[in-house]
């Protein structure tokens, strides 16, 4: 496959996976985001930081309206991104990958990030809706989130490459290796430093569908790329020397 | 007479140029939705980019429902 067709369809897939995952949060995420931020504004209006004026719902319905209408651009926006590198890993890795056809294997590879990439690190430090998290942390968090996803999924190349020099029988030894090495990591990364002060239903509410909709998008992107992938791939990867 | 021909099948043949574009694209989109409070936008207008903070207010609801650190 040419460079720039690689390019063009790794680019496709994950703009058009993100635009499922943007459209899908339009529908489900976000009615408790305006539920979140209806109690923030209560909080604002409680303390005095803001007065429950016609001025201030003026400019708040201004900034609501570009916020939510930033939703599916972002989304775009980000599954490209993503898609950036979940092409690269499929790229590099579809050899290895189990599954007669490159559908399959580009949806095993998904699913494998899914959960290496975001279940994981999502277990450690869960979504939360606005009104939870202070400002003063957000550098910090976004060290320990990063840091987490980035170790998870170093962690699972490292020990399938350790997969690779294990008899047959012994290759699960590197599942299980990555299993017991991810959850020490898990017990010892500190814990998200912020209180959560907003209703706990709502906030269990606004994870579950943070999730399907994220669940969205590697599901997208592993079905698309390998759809894509399957078309207009040469069909003979043969070089006559 | 016999002809010889030798038959390498390839390996994965992923052009390091493809995979570096790949790779610049990821970061930036990643840190364009997940971490920026006005610092694109800063290139341009400045100061006062950190205060509008426009991309950290475009890409605020994806930044939650992806589960990025925000606020």
């Amino acid at each position: 496959m040419k460079s720039s067709l690689f390019i063009v369809i790794v680019l496709l897939s994950g703009a058009f996976a993100g635009l499922i995952h943007g459209t899908v949060n339009f529908a489900i995420v976000e009615p408790y985001l305006d539920q979140a931020i209806g109690i923030e504004n209560q909080n604002l209006f409680e303390s005095g930081a803001e007065e429950d004026s016609p001025e201030f719902w003026v400019e708040y319905e201004g900034y609501r309206t570009w916020q939510k209408s930033g939703q599916i651009l972002a989304g775009v926006i980000l599954g490209t991104s993503v898609g950036a590198l979940f092409g690269i890993v499929f790229a590099l890795s579809r050899n290895a990958l189990p599954g007669n056809n490159d559908v399959k294997k580009s949806l095993i590879l998904a699913g494998v990030m899914w959960l290496t990439l975001y279940i994981i690190p999502f277990l450690k430090y869960p979504a939360n809706p606005p009104t939870v998290g202070d400002g003063e942390t957000v550098v910090l968090r976004s060290i320990l989130y990063l840091s987490f996803i980035a170790i998870s999924g170093i962690s699972a190349i490292g020990f399938y490459q350790l997969s690779k020099k294990l008899k047959n029988n012994k290759k699960l030894l590197a599942l299980v290796g990555y299993g017991v090495f991810i959850s020490a990591v898990f017990f010892v990364m500190p814990e998200n430093p912020d209180e959560i002060t907003a209703p706990m239903d709502l906030v269990y509410e606004f994870r579950f569908m943070s999730v399907l909709g994220v669940t969205s998008f590697w599901a997208s992107i592993g079905i698309i790329l390998g759809l894509f992938w399957r078309k207009l791939s040469s069909q003979k990867e043969i070089d006559y020397s | 007479m016999y002809e010889t021909r030798q038959i390498n099948v390839s390996k994965s043949q992923v052009p390091k140029l493809a995979i570096i574009a790949l790779g610049i694209i990821f970061a930036a989109g990643l840190f364009v939705v997940g971490f920026d409070q006005g610092h694109v936008f800063s290139l341009v207008y400045g100061e006062q980019a950190f205060t509008e903070m426009y991309l950290h207010e475009l890409t605020h609801d994806m930044r939650h429902a992806a589960g990025f650190p925000c606020h």
